[in-house]
């Protein structure tokens, strides 16, 4: 195996051939084998026990958490004059940006042709529905009294008050509303092959019930498939310009203010960089290890993870180019409070959090410039982790630092988050990982079907060879 | 999939032959004619005079730039890429890319301008204004003559050797055929990459956004990058449907090849509408009077008329037009749709550069009209048919089609599906 | 029919579906695909475990409609966003937003989009299963042991028996003479299996556990109650405040109004100058003005006539006669609790010491709101010699204007 992997490896790198996106020597029926075994297996590894243990206990904090925030109000947190926005949001957009990367290799990388994403691409859309859940989850419980959070939507109502369209927060309930609908239909839709593949393989009562109303009864018929591959063209198409505007609308919560270090033109494509950056960054984390555990080496291979991380490194480069630009640009401007609010960025009370933003989302991914050091799992995982905690701290320095440090001195403050404010953080990464792990275990993991339609025997190679 | 051999380019009429002299007679001749016209209508007659001339040639000059950056663009990224669609039409963004030399030189006129203190275009480089004006003199560390130079030796220096690198090593493989010059091409263009965004950003910064010193916006690199994308997209569809009439390159390029580029045409149209509109509706909802003087003058009066054709005929229109598949695969409306996005972008620039004639960019009281005159026109047609003769000498002696490229195969047998 | 004939399955009674093959790869099904088509067959399919590339035009497959589902849909999407944001935001509740237009594009562009796309992906999700009839849980085909393989790595060609030409040993030849891997038949059984009963229980009762809520809201939509409302969320509903004229149960005294801490002084019991700082000493109202703003200087009074037309001619008028514009508007509204301004030049105010004046303006009296916070100490009396001045101009008569200009007026 390790031979027939290498050599894919080193085809990766010769111009004058095409490698296969897969290891050669699997057949068909080995990539149904090798995925569905994963969901068709009655134990899963230990390990999967234990994480599903520690991801349940701290959903369940998660959970007493907004119990207490909401007979208690939202005081409990560190939120306060003048740093109203707080973890709450820091934690939304980092979540949103986390998902953007499944629709990126689901949508983006479809559109562009890159067919190694038939290999990750399930895995980082699930990723993405599970991380909208936990942003949805912030925003929801931010507005203070939750049981009037349908004021959000335009329903007619008792006041006869409509809400203010013209207000970016309105925007982003129908952003984030509509990406997390659209990024449901488009991992479901492409998983209806695949349920199928798990129904016609089931052996319990359980699973063929489940799995037979969950693929819809696919027959794999060419004239449905034949409709089925142009809906998923132009849901791809569509999951495109969303997913572009999603981000762009969360940077627009910033950036339509006045406020110095929001009111930026580049933050709109510097957020979306930076949601594909740190969504890349988690599909590798999480992939890493998934992919050892469950045997997917051969479908997942390094030369996959490799080309995520030199998305990594693109993408983290486009989030340095944007931290320069903000930076000269607030010189360049000639206004005071502009060159102040930067000069206190790096320089000011909240120097770490900036500093650590820098190292972690523009220094340490310059290791991805080595071939060898992008290919070391080590190394890999040493990177993205530091990407993951880099991401959260860019959103924080964003919001935090400016609200702090406004146009008037005398209202300058410093935020303090509460020990509710990190338990949240933390039990938000524990309902990720419960519903992920949940994915793991009872889902296709991989696009069967889309990784057979790129193995070199759909184009009838193999049959017209001998 | 059965890769045809990419013999069959060989048969192909892959030269300018003595296409390439005439255009360069022709278009060569009819630009530095314009441009005689223009510099004595703007040395004598016209409202604005010089001052006038110099930003109807920065117009221009903006937008010849665009075009080879865009070009510059194609080449880098589909080495980053790796893609193999458009080995048998590259060669045209590389030769494109090759006349940075040629555009080095037609940005004399601008340099010297602001060598010598000329505040008619550049009122930052007028020592008698900037001493008056705080702003000005706020950013004088970044906006003076001498630094000014500097940094545009240090792009032009820059792009000249990525037009090199990457023109060089690709006709040299067209005679050896060597593979790992693809390899050392796709090794560098990471960088090259970087280098090109920030070149091309403070670039934009220094043609564009200074000519309204005040003002200040940090997309606007990205906005200048998006447009330029366009540009040569469109330039190079255009050129490619022209050869093609004169029986060139029509074994080597087809509708499946112009297919892709109308693709990448098509999502640079969403993506300048996607810049433009975060650029403006962001400091038009902030409304604070450090940025928004720049788009107040560009949405009052006539040059709001203008402002609305953009917003239609750059973005809603053509992204319309180009949606459907059959669009991008008939010539005729492809090459129409190119053409249309190459006046377009030209507007575009005209829109960002003229307002600023006559001190009347930012904070000024009273709002000027769009005053077209004919040296506007001689400037801009002038400096396009002089690059266009720059395109015609970069590639008069050398196979339009990379013949020994390595993916050349996989690029001839490439289909959309 | 001959097919009864077969056993295989054990159930004879079940009407022959089909015919089915299977193929070995993709190539070959695209062979045989262009085969069946030529024979001329209509009501038939092929099947696979992923799309095979060419397979539609070996078929004869037209493209769909889906995408013209989808751009309609798309564009419905669009209508309906901006119809909604203008009807709300423009017609049906207008309100004024930090100078926003009601209805604008640049701010109602991110709206539109976002639905424009939704509605678009529901036209492509929706339409595409429409148009592929699902979900269908039950087809004759899935009677067939072997073709579970399609979701693996089987390759099947299936000719229903409904279509006109079909004829099984035709059938049968055509197919193994494409080299088939093999034929088989298969039979509509239509044991569409029904809910099973637990699933089927467990159902009806949430269903009908769920209308227990709307039943209560149904009934308390129709009939009065004398109990107070149910407080989910006691919230703000009970807040722990001070109510006038009541005990406090916070503090041990009773007291809510907390006696002066033993050893502090009031910031204003340190007042090195009440004449100037309240317009009062030792309780008593002052009656001139303090010594640090004499004597009143004509740059003065017009400092304090542009702080009066700033702060005070808004509802008091710049005359001082009590109809600026907000009073007008605000008693053309006539709404019962608007107290009209003072007039500030009858006799009531121009008989008030200074200091009660100073006091109003720092401290506010019945509707009028204090200006102490906005309003800096030297310029309150600017505006109390000001009110002064217009006290007197605007109850002058003829002997107050100098001899020597009293030719002008006429």
């Amino acid at each position: 195996m390790t031979n027939e992997l290498s050599r894919v490896d080193f085809l990766a790198d010769d111009p004058t051939q095409r490698a296969p996106l897969v290891s050669p020597d699997l057949e068909f029926k080995d990539v149904t084998q090798t995925v569905c075994e994963v969901a068709e297996k009655p134990k899963p590894p230990k390990a999967w026990y234990v994480a599903f243990g520690i991801s349940l206990a701290l959903t369940g904090m998660l959970f007493s958490m907004i119990a207490y925030l909401i007979i208690a109000g939202v005081g409990v947190w560190g939120n306060n004059s003048p740093a109203f926005w707080g973890f709450p949001i820091v934690n939304f957009v980092f979540w949103v940006g986390i998902g953007h990367a499944g629709t990126l290799i689901s949508a983006i990388l479809f559109l562009f042709r890159q067919k190694w994403r038939t290999s990750i691409n399930r895995f980082a859309e699930a990723m993405t529905i599970f991380a909208v859940v936990c942003a949805g989850l912030f925003p929801g419980i931010h507005v203070g009294r939750v049981w009037f959070a349908y004021w959000l939507f335009p329903i007619p109502n008792q006041m006869e008050m409509w809400p203010n369209f013209r207000s970016p927060l309105l925007w982003d309930v129908f952003a984030v509303g509509t990406y997390a609908t659209v990024s449901l239909l488009f991992w479901y839709f492409g998983m209806i092959p695949d349920l199928a593949s798990l129904r016609d393989r089931a052996k319990g009562k359980i699973g063929k019930l489940l799995y037979g109303i969950f693929s819809l009864g696919w027959s794999g018929s060419a004239r449905h498939w034949h409709r089925y591959e142009r809906a998923y063209l132009i849901l791809a198409a569509l999951a495109t310009p969303l997913v572009l505007s999603v981000h762009s609308v969360v940077s627009f919560d910033f950036a339509v203010a006045q406020l110095p270090g929001w009111h930026a033109t580049i933050l709109p494509p510097y957020f979306v960089a930076g949601a594909i950056f740190s969504g890349f960054a988690m599909v590798v984390t999480l992939m890493l290890p998934a992919r050892l555990f469950f045997g997917l080496q051969k479908i997942v291979t390094m030369r996959h993870i490799e080309n995520m991380n030199k998305v990594i490194l693109a993408t983290g480069m486009m989030v340095g180019y944007s931290y320069a630009m903000e930076f000269f640009i607030s010189w360049y401007s000639g206004a005071p409070a502009e060159r102040f609010v930067f000069i206190n960025r790096a320089f000011g009370n909240y120097a770490w959090a900036y500093w650590i933003m820098v190292s972690c989302n523009v220094l340490i991914p310059q290791l991805f410039w080595f071939k060898k050091l992008r290919r070391n799992p080590w190394v890999i995982m040493f990177v993205v982790l530091f990407v993951n905690v880099g991401m959260w701290f860019e959103r924080f320095v964003i919001a935090v630092t400016s609200l702090t440090r406004d146009f008037t001195p005398a209202s300058w403050g410093y935020f303090s988050p509460t020990w509710i404010d990190i338990g949240m953080l933390v039990g938000s990464f524990g309902l990720f990982f419960t519903l992920f792990l949940l994915f793991l275990r009872f889902l296709p993991i991989v696009a069967i079907s889309e990784v057979k339609g790129v193995m070199p025997q759909a184009h009838g190679h193999h049959e017209e060879g001998h | 999939m059965n890769h045809p051999n990419p013999e069959v380019v060989l048969n192909d009429d892959r030269h300018l032959g003595p296409l390439g002299p005439k255009i360069l007679r022709t278009m060569g001749g009819l630009g530095l004619l314009l441009l005689i016209v223009g510099l004595i209508l703007g040395i004598t007659g016209t409202e604005g005079g010089m001052s006038r001339f110099l930003f109807a040639y920065t117009t221009g000059f903006a937008f010849i730039l665009s075009i080879a950056l865009g070009a510059m663009f194609f080449v880098l990224v589909n080495h980053l890429t790796r893609a193999g669609w458009c080995a048998s039409s590259r060669r045209i963004a590389e030769i494109t890319l090759g006349t940075m030399p040629i555009l080095a030189v037609l940005f004399l006129p601008i340099l010297v301008s602001v060598l010598m203190g000329y505040g008619g275009l550049f009122s930052w480089a007028d020592h008698g204004i900037a001493s008056k004006d705080h702003l000005i003199h706020l950013k004088a560390g970044y906006l003076n003559p001498v630094f000014f130079a500097i940094r545009w030796v240090i792009y032009f220096a820059i792009w000249i050797q990525l037009s090199k690198y990457y023109l060089g090593n690709s006709l040299r493989q067209d005679d050896s055929g060597d593979p790992a010059l693809t390899s050392r091409m796709q090794k560098w263009s990471a960088l090259s990459t970087l280098l090109f965004a920030l070149t091309l950003t403070f670039a934009s910064f220094d043609l564009l956004m200074s000519l309204d010193p005040h003002w200040f916006s940090t997309i606007f690199g990205v906005y200048y990058f998006a447009g330029s994308v366009i540009a040569f997209q469109a330039f190079g569809i255009l050129a490619m449907v022209l050869l093609q009439r004169k029986g060139k390159l029509e074994k080597s390029v087809s509708i499946e090849h112009f297919h892709d580029w109308g693709k990448l045409l098509f999502a640079f149209v969403f993506f300048w509408g996607y810049i433009a509109y975060s650029q403006f509706m962001l400091i038009w909802y902030a409304n604070i009077p450090e940025e928004t003087g720049w788009f107040h003058v560009r949405i009052t009066g006539s040059w709001g008329g203008v402002a609305l054709i953009l917003v239609f005929a750059h973005f809603v229109i053509p992204f319309a037009g180009l949606m459907s598949r059959h669009a991008k695969r008939n010539l005729a409306s492809l090459s129409f749709w190119a053409m249309w996005m190459l006046i377009m972008h030209c507007i575009d620039l005209y829109w960002v550069v003229m307002p600023n004639q006559g001190g009347h960019g930012h904070g000024s009281e009273s709002i000027p009209g769009v005053h077209f005159q004919a040296v506007d026109l001689l400037a801009i047609l002038g400096l396009f048919s002089l690059f266009v003769a720059g395109v015609a000498y970069v590639g008069r002696h050398c196979s339009l089609v990379a013949i020994k490229e390595p993916r050349l195969a996989e690029s001839l047998a490439f289909e959309n599906v | 029919m001959q097919a009864s004939a077969n056993t295989d399955h054990g159930e004879a009674s079940a009407p022959l579906a089909g015919i089915l093959a299977e193929f070995d790869g993709p190539g070959a099904l695209k062979k045989a695909a262009t085969r069946v088509r030529d024979a001329g067959f209509t009501r038939w399919d092929c099947y696979s475990p992923f799309p095979v590339h060419g397979i539609d035009p070996a078929m004869g497959v037209r493209p769909t409609i889906l995408p013209w589902i989808i751009l309609g849909m798309g564009l419905t999407g669009l209508t309906i966003a901006t119809v909604l944001q203008w009807w709300t935001n423009g017609v049906d509740y207008p309100f004024l937003i930090s100078g926003k237009p009601l209805f604008g594009l640049p701010a109602n562009i991110p709206i539109m989009f976002e639905l424009t796309i939704l509605l678009s992906a529901f036209g492509a999700f929706f339409g595409s299963l429409i148009l592929n009839d699902l979900p269908r849980f039950y087809r004759p085909i899935f009677s067939s042991k072997r073709f579970r393989k399609v979701t693996d790595n089987g390759f099947f060609i299936g000719i229903d028996a409904n279509d006109p030409q079909f004829d099984p040993n035709k059938i049968k030849t055509l197919f193994a003479d494409m080299g088939t891997m093999g034929v088989e038949e298969f039979y509509d059984h239509d044991n569409r299996a029904a809910l099973p009963r637990p699933i089927f229980r467990v159902g009806m009762i949430l269903f009908l556990l769920g209308l227990i809520p709307l039943a209560f809201a149904v009934k308390s939509r129709h009939s009065t109650s004398s109990q107070p409302r149910w407080h989910f969320w006691r919230d703000m509903d009970f807040q722990p405040v001070v109510r006038a004229q009541r005990a406090s149960a916070f503090f041990p005294d009773g007291r809510a109004l907390r006696p002066q801490v033993e050893g502090t002084l009031a910031r204003e019991q340190a007042d090195k100058d009440p004449h100037l700082n309240q317009g009062k000493v030792n309780g008593k109202l002052v009656t001139t003005f303090p010594k640090a703003v004499l004597p009143l200087s004509m740059e003065m009074m017009v400092r304090g006539r542009d702080r009066f037309n700033t702060y005070c001619a808004p509802c008091h008028g710049r005359d001082g006669k009590g109809k600026g514009l907000v009073a007008t508007r605000a008693s053309s509204l006539g709404e019962g609790t608007w107290v009209p301004p003072s007039n500030l030049t009858d006799a009531r105010i121009a008989k008030m010491p200074v200091g009660e004046i100073y006091q109003t303006i720092r401290y506010g009296v019945r509707n009028m709101p204090k200006y102490g916070p906005q309003i800096e100490v030297r310029d309150r009396w600017a505006i109390v010699a000001y009110i002064r001045a217009l006290q007197r101009s605007q109850n002058a008569s003829i002997k107050d204007v100098p001899e020597a200009d009293r030719g002008k007026l006429k």
